[in-house]
This record gives structure tokens, sequence and C-alpha cells, in this order.
């Protein structure tokens, strides 16, 4: 319905946001901080990561130090990686419901079933998706997934950093792994985990486009501001369906075309 | 430069053991009769107290307890092996570490060396169990085979595990040298057809037990143990695996002489190459240098002359775990991945994959757009909203 307002409507109408759109605070800093650490951190540690495996820069001149270089800058994300992914984790149990570990880890019938639904979706079966205020049952689960393989990168890379350092208090908490995997494993894992964050990444870029487009909700522009623009009957909807009727971020959430209007005024 | 004459060869005495002197004579009067001067005899002792990484200081104390001590009766067995310790042994020249390690000890047996064979070759084994239990050091090289109830290695008519549980348990100190005593090197490999085991799981719970990994051992490292052991009459600082930390506590990598290039991020890319000429790093090579620990940068071979990655060759990280089966292919830096072809690399599987996903995106941008199209406006309408929540 949007869609055909969007396409008839003029050219001012539709750059404000949508009719009976209310504005839902969803992801609150320390996700969006610690989302944005941990896409900066993959990006360096691809990079750097990649070239460690398999060295593609040319140095030049006799005091070159690409290499040693590079795993400065590996050791250092990985840290920084390490911290974004414990912030989130901890904030899975603190923060708002849309970031609660519930989300990610499918728990209850509804979200199970929403799974296959949404999957209906990706599936062309249905025409449209069904709105979600946070994050669908399957995008949830597949971040869970990607949580895991960070903690396996994690595990793997300081490991593998305890074996270089030698220090005593690392080697204690990480050193019994390579007794259990050999090493050369952990570096195969290290690796090919890589590529499996490669390609969620195109994958996450993509859903969140389509998803965009076809929910109308900014879900884009969510991860920069923390706001998504939901109608004000599915916010209510989804809150009911909690038993949470009167809920703060009911309250909170004013109409957005309210909020734009006064921003322009 | 050096004379390639084998320590050894004095030895084969024609009376039938390659004992030249009782286990009560000293060593200093076996070193004298041998014409040793006491000046290499300390240079000995230096090279060892800086192998077992001791402060300087300890050199008067290696030495006196060297000169002091009566040498102690050894016997070396020899089971699933290529001799490639005892080659090892053979091999140094200049300075005679195994010409010192030989006077150090009485050596009572040794298949390959003894001049005597046969029944009073295993009589000479049996005398030593029986009349210095608890006394001699044992020395294993080889795998110990255990399918089929051990028949795959027999000598004298016995089973190698018998022969290893009979000597031994008796020892003061046993010592495993080479890959194969420890964990079962390159018998024990995948498949493994004969079931072999490394020295201390073919007979758990022995003593003093101390692994001499590497393909081969480095005398230099065997006779620094022993010297330790008539030092101090203890086994040196040992890590997880009974090996000592003087030797195999220190990654290949960080001892490098061609570290600088690994930094700089100067590689070999082929051999034979310009990199490979000018002496770059071979980590692009398959080397496994950083997996590796060792002391075989430090100590080197044939005394001190050169090490793998020296003379122009990667680290296959021989004193490593299980290295046959757990870092082959020695010539690429990741194993292949499981079910996939040898010649697959992780890399390409990788690649791949993300072009796989790629492509599979790039159809559902073309599916959506069909759909869009086709989306029919009964499902819009059905899906309007709610009056009541219009407005705003």
């Amino acid at each position: 319905m949007k869609k055909t307002q969007r396409r008839h409507g003029q050219e001012t109408e539709w750059k404000r946001p949508a009719h009976g759109q209310v504005r839902v605070y969803v992801w609150e800093w320390p996700v969006r901080f610690a989302h944005w650490i941990i896409f900066a951190t993959i990006v360096s540690l691809s990079i750097t990561g990649y070239y460690m495996h398999s060295p593609f820069v040319v140095p030049h001149g006799r005091t070159a130090y690409v290499m040693g270089t590079m795993r400065f800058v590996h050791l250092l994300s990985g840290f920084a990686f390490l911290g974004a992914v414990l912030i989130r984790i901890v904030w899975m149990f603190i923060g708002n419901r849309w970031s609660h570990w519930d989300q990610f880890i499918p728990v209850t019938r509804k979200r199970l079933k929403d799974i296959a639904e949404t999957g209906k979706y990706y599936g062309f079966m249905v025409w449209s998706p069904t709105p979600h205020i946070g994050h669908n049952a399957l995008a949830g689960a597949s971040y869970a997934v990607m949580y895991g393989l960070a903690l396996v990168e994690i595990l793997t890379g300081l490991a593998l950093y305890s074996r270089i350092l030698g220090n005593r208090v690392v080697s204690f908490f990480f050193g019994w792994l390579p007794h259990l995997v050999d090493i050369q494993w952990l570096r195969e894992i290290h690796f090919l985990v890589m590529f499996v964050f490669w390609m969620f990444f195109i994958h996450h870029l993509y859903t969140a486009i389509l998803v965009s487009i076809e929910e109308e909700n900014g879900v884009m522009e969510s991860i920069f501001s923390g706001y998504k623009f939901v109608p004000e009957h599915e916010l209510r909807k989804a809150l009911a369906e909690e038993n949470d009727e009167d809920a703060e971020v009911l309250r909170e959430a004013r109409p957005a075309a309210e909020q734009s209007s006064q921003s322009r005024a | 430069m050096h004379t390639l004459k084998s320590p050894f060869a004095a030895r084969l005495s024609p009376c039938g053991g390659i004992l030249m002197h009782s286990p009560r004579t000293r060593l200093t009067a076996a070193l004298k009769s041998r014409g040793v001067s006491r000046r290499e005899f300390v240079q000995f002792c230096s090279s060892m107290v800086a192998t077992l990484a001791l402060p300087p200081r300890y050199l008067g104390a290696v030495v006196k307890a060297l000169t002091q001590a009566s040498r102690p009766v050894l016997v070396w067995l020899e089971f699933q092996d290529c001799a490639g310790n005892t080659e090892s042994m053979l091999r140094s020249s200049n300075p005679p570490v195994a010409e010192f390690v030989l006077d150090l000890l009485s050596w009572e047996y040794h298949e390959t060396l003894m001049a005597g064979a046969g029944k009073q070759a295993e009589d000479a084994l049996e005398r030593v169990v029986r009349e210095h239990a608890g006394e001699y050091i044992a020395v294993v090289e080889g795998a110990i085979p255990t399918a089929d109830g051990g028949v795959y290695c027999t000598i004298g008519g016995k089973a190698a595990l018998d022969i290893a549980k009979h000597v031994c348990s008796k020892a003061a100190a046993n010592i495993a040298v080479g890959a194969c005593a420890w964990d079962g090197g390159l018998v024990r490999s995948n498949p493994n057809p004969t079931g072999a085991l490394g020295l201390h799981e073919a007979v758990p719970g022995l003593k003093n037990l101390i692994n001499l990994g590497g393909c081969p051992h480095n005398p230099a490292n065997t006779a620094a143990v022993l010297v330790h052991y008539l030092t101090f009459h203890d086994l040196p600082a040992l890590d997880e695996y009974n090996r000592p930390l003087f030797a195999y506590g220190d990654i290949i990598h960080d001892q490098c002489e061609r570290r600088a290039h690994y930094d700089a991020g100067r590689f070999v890319e082929e051999w034979g190459d310009e990199g490979h000429r000018k002496g770059y790093c071979l980590y692009k090579m398959g080397c496994k240098g950083p997996e590796a620990t060792y002391n075989c940068p430090t100590v080197r071979w044939n005394d001190g002359t050169s090490w793998p990655v020296k003379s122009g060759h990667g680290c296959i990280a021989c004193a490593s775990h299980r290295f046959w089966d757990t870092k082959s292919p020695f010539y690429k830096r990741l194993p292949s991945v499981p079910g996939f072809g040898v010649d697959v690399t992780a890399d390409e599987i990788g690649w791949v994959a993300t072009a796989a996903v790629g492509a599979a995106m790039v159809a559902q941008v073309a599916g959506n757009m069909v759909r869009d199209k086709l989306r029919p406006k009964k499902t819009a309408e059905e899906t309007k909203e709610p009056p009541e929540s219009r407005g705003a």
C-alpha cells in the first residue's frame, strides 16, 4: 500500500515519513557502537589476516616492516573485536527487548514459526515479508550463529596468540586448545571462518537494503540513529503480544510525521 | 677442515662389545686414555652449559661433576626405527659431541654399534638389567608396535613391547630419542598398520622418562640431558610432553635468522627465485617455523654448521607432536581441507563459497524485482493498515 502511495503520490508527499508511522528507539547506543566496531574490525582483521595468510604486498626499501605492521594491526583489531563482541553479549542481558538474547536464539514457538515464515519470503513463496520491529527470527538465528563463530575466532585467535606470546597467564587460559586441536587446524579454522564472515557481510548488506525497501521502516538509517519507523498498529500489536501494552516505548514513540514537522519548524 | 673419522671406529673392539672401559672407570681416565686434552673437555662442558641455557657460573659445577662421575651404564634399544638417531649421533665430528657422550657413559648395548651379535649381545643386555637394575639409563629409538601382539618388531625372538617393558621399567632414567620413540613418528602416522606407539604410550607409567623428539634428535641436546643428569642427578625442567624446555621451549620462528625478512614482508615465492637466492623468509613455501618449537636455529646440526632453514628449506616441524600427520603438507601453509581434493586450498574454497553467496544474492535481487512486478494489487489492499492507526 505504501509502495503504491509512494509511486502515485506527490514528490513532497513521499519524502515525508509515511502515514501513521511512529518513531521507535530500537538500537541503543551500545548496540550501534558494538555493531560499528565489529564491522570496522572485521574489515581490518580480514585485510591484515589475509595478508598474514598469503602476503600480497610487495615491500619496498630496506626498512620495510609490512608483516610486522600487519600483525600489529591484526592484534589490536582482534582485541577491539573481542571487546565489542563482549559488550554486545553483555547487552543481550541488560539491553532493551530488541537487543535481548531471545531475539537471537529462538526459544518460543512463535519465533520458530517466524523462521519458517521469513524463509518462505526469501524462498519467493509469499508476496511480502512479515513486518518486524527488531530482528526477524531467521535473521536473529543467523546472528546467533555469527556470534558463535565470532567466539570461535576469538578462541582460536587467542590460542594462536598464546603460542607467540609464551605468556604463562595467557597460556594457562588458552594453551590447552592446541593440545585438543593441532595448531595447524586452529589456523585453518581461524582462516576459513573469515570467509563465513565475508559471506555473512554480503548477505547482511543485501537483506538490510531489501528490508529497508520492502518495509520502508528506515532499517538502514536505524543502525546510525537507533530509530526505526514503524506503523503504530504494528508497534501496538508487537507490544500486545508481550502483554506489555503500557510500555515506556509506546509512550516515547511519537508519530514520525509530527517529529519531522517539528524538526522542520 | 674436519677429519671425518668416526669416533666409533676405535670402539669396535675385537673382543665383542663396544666397551672400552669398565663402568667403574672415571670419565677423566677414559678421556685421557683416548688422548682428549683438558682444554677440549672444558670446551665440551661449556658448550653443554650453553645448550642447557645455564648461567656461565655453572661451568665449574659441570666440569667438577663430570670429572668425578663414575660412568653410568647405558643401553640403547632400537625398535621400529631407521637408525637415524644413531646416525645423527655418529655424524658429529668436531667438537666431538659423540666422543664425549660415548665416554661419558658406559655403553653396554647398542645393536648398530656393538660388534657382538646374537646370544652374546642379548646376554649383555640381560646382564645389565640384572646387575644394574635401577642404575642404568635406557635410551629408546624407534616406535613400538602393539597390533597383533606386537609381532611387527621382534628382537631375539622377543617382541619390542616386551623388551621395552622389561628393560625400561628397571632403568634409572629413560630417554626416548627421535620422533618415533616419542610419539610413534613416521611409523605411527596414518594409517599406522602396525599399531605403533611411542614409548610413553606403549609402556605407561615409566619413571624419569624424557622425550627428545625430532627427526632425528639433536645429539647436542641428548648430550646436554646426560650432562645435566650427571651434574645435578636429576632431569632438566620438562614441558607437558616430558621434553626438556631448554630444547623445546621456544618457537623456531622466534629464533630464525630469516625472521627479519618475515617481518619486512620479503618472501620466497618459488624455489630458486631471486628471493630464495637472497635468503628471504620461507613462510610462503610452507615453512612450519611459526608452529614448531625446537632449538634447531641455535644448536644447529653438523657441529653447528647449518640447519634446514639456513640451508634454504622450510622447517617441517619435525620436533612437534605427531608432525607427519599434523604438519603436512610440508610445502603448503595450511592443511588440505577434508572432503576436498588435496590440491584444493582453503583459499580457493573460501573464495568460491563467498562468490557463491554473492551470486545467490544477485539471484535474490532479480527474484525480488520479478516479485515486485508480479505482486498483485489485491495483496497490497489486504495489508492495508486499520483506519484507526492512521492520522497523525
